[in-house]
């Protein structure tokens, strides 16, 4: 990985990206509204299960499919990676925020990485269409009007895709000169820290006790990175039952501090 | 296609029970009379009971699609500061539905005195607090007091049963405020309301 690619890859994943993901808790503020986590471990296993069920075998899926999509140009394929990742994903409020972190994130690359030249795809003849941009401040070219992930941002925008967060992950990182394993790595990590910190924000964990389960979860991120990444498109699924009745019972609950 | 870049919108901050939503409800039929369409995001409503009363008590006055509720995932300062994204999503749906919007009050979750509105969020920022938590608040010069284009000190009717000094508080603002105003409500007798419903409008709706 180059170091913009790095950069890029940082700032995708930290939590001062303003893209709402504080606001989702995918269903974790129902368990603790409903007293199912009662330890750190148990939090920690619970995340593992997310893993296992859901980020890996259809976040991942989704999010390496619209890679190698975006790398062959294929605005179809990114789109079915979108449709099928919304099929899969059975509560409304986790297909919401996920949508709207997608689409909040493209918006916001339209506007800020504009104009400069970066280094992005791997094919040398798209590079060389490129050196007519100046600078190198910015970490992704000009984002508004060039290549599939202009156009995927445009579709989004105009309601004909719905732009889920991992799937425009995928677009974004192969822009990036992320290859697809990295880009899991960046979802997983960014998914699994935003699962932590509402649960942290909810609950009553320790600081030190939450790292500890982060860093104990980093196994688990790179086994479902490594497997899903280069999964068929076909092969996605997602099992995760409690996870997704307690994100249908959020929907009615008595307290809602998170918008999932 | 109409978006939240092009409707005014004004953010209220304040810690928590100091009127702010008191406020949103009186300057509504103020703003409606004018001749203005008016939408309303309420950050932090808690439940689902909230969010329809407050909808309710609008309802002789906006369209139930106007008047919402945007959860910000129990940190109220990230909503309207940091990451405003999920607020102006929410002003984007309100839009898209009703491209004749004029103004939009976005309502911040009670917070601390150092919450301030991100200026790509709101155009316009008044920061509300109230009497009956000290009348020493201005001079800790948070950078909500500080900052917001209007500061409105709400609750003057408890002024007496508290012990707090309206001169004080008046002076103290204008020191930590400079020339920016400052404005004295009472929600509950429907005083000084009028003050802030000219400065909304000479602000962000005249322009
Ligand atoms: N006496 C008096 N009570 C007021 C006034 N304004 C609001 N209140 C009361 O103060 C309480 C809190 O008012 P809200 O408008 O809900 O305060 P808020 O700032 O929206 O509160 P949060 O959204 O929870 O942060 C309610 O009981 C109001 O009736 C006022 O000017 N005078
Ligand atoms: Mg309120």
């Amino acid at each position: 990985m180059n170091d913009r690619a790095l950069l890029t890859a940082m700032r995708l994943s930290d939590s001062m990206l303003p893209v709402g993901t504080y606001t989702a808790s995918y269903g974790i503020e129902q368990y603790l509204n409903e007293d199912e986590i009662e330890t750190a471990a148990g939090l920690g296993d619970l995340i593992e299960g997310y893993l296992r069920g859901v980020i890996g075998p259809a976040e991942t899926v989704a999010l390496g499919h619209a890679h190698r999509s975006a790398a062959a140009g294929d605005l179809d394929g990114v789109f079915a990676a979108d449709e099928r990742l919304g099929a899969a994903t059975l509560p409304a409020e986790f297909r919401d925020s996920s949508r709207k972190a997608g689409s909040k994130l493209l918006e916001l690359l339209a506007d800020t990485d504009d104009g400069a030249a970066a280094s992005r795809s791997s094919d040398p003849a798209d590079a060389a269409d490129r050196t007519s941009s100046a600078g190198d401040a910015a970490g992704l070219g000009d984002v508004a009007v060039e290549g599939v992930l202009a156009e995927y941002a445009a579709a989004c925008e105009a309601g004909r895709t719905d732009g889920h967060y991992p799937v425009a992950l995928g677009v974004v990182c192969q822009r990036a000169g992320l290859d697809a394993r990295e880009a899991a790595l960046v979802n997983a990590y960014a998914s699994v820290t935003g699962l932590l910190a509402a649960a942290q924000r909810l609950g009553r964990f320790g600081h030190t006790a939450i790292q500890s389960q982060l860093s104990g979860l980093f196994p688990a991120m790179e086994t479902v990175c490594d497997r899903y990444h280069d999964a068929d498109l076909t092969a996605m699924c997602s099992f995760a039952p409690l996870a997704d009745a307690m994100g249908m019972r959020h929907e009615r609950a008595d307290r809602r501090l998170f918008m999932s | 296609m109409t978006g939240h870049r092009d409707v005014a919108t004004v953010g209220l901050g304040g810690p928590v029970g100091s009127g702010k939503t008191a406020l949103v409800q009186h300057l509504v039929p103020r703003l409606d009379d004018a001749g203005y369409d008016v939408g309303v995001i309420a950050n932090d409503i808690m439940t689902q009971e909230d969010a329809d009363r407050l909808r309710e008590s609008f309802s002789d006055r906006l369209p139930p699609d106007l008047v919402a509720g945007v959860e910000t995932g129990a940190c109220p300062h990230t909503g309207i500061r940091e990451d405003p994204s999920m607020n102006l999503a929410k002003i984007d749906e309100f839009t898209e539905r009703h491209p004749e919007l004029d103004v939009v009050l976005i309502e911040s979750g009670g917070d601390n005195l150092a919450a301030t509105f991100n200026p790509e969020l709101a155009d316009y920022f008044m920061f509300v607090i109230s009497v009956a938590e000290g009348d020493d608040i201005p001079r800790k010069r948070g950078p909500g007091v500080t900052q917001a284009d209007l500061l409105v000190v709400n609750k003057t009717d408890l002024a007496p049963h508290v012990d707090a000094d309206l001169d004080v508080i008046r002076e103290d603002a204008a020191t930590v405020r400079g020339e920016d105003p400052t404005a004295f409500t009472d929600c509950k007798a429907d005083e000084g309301i009028d003050a802030v419903a000219d400065a909304i409008e000479r602000s962000v709706l005249f322009a």
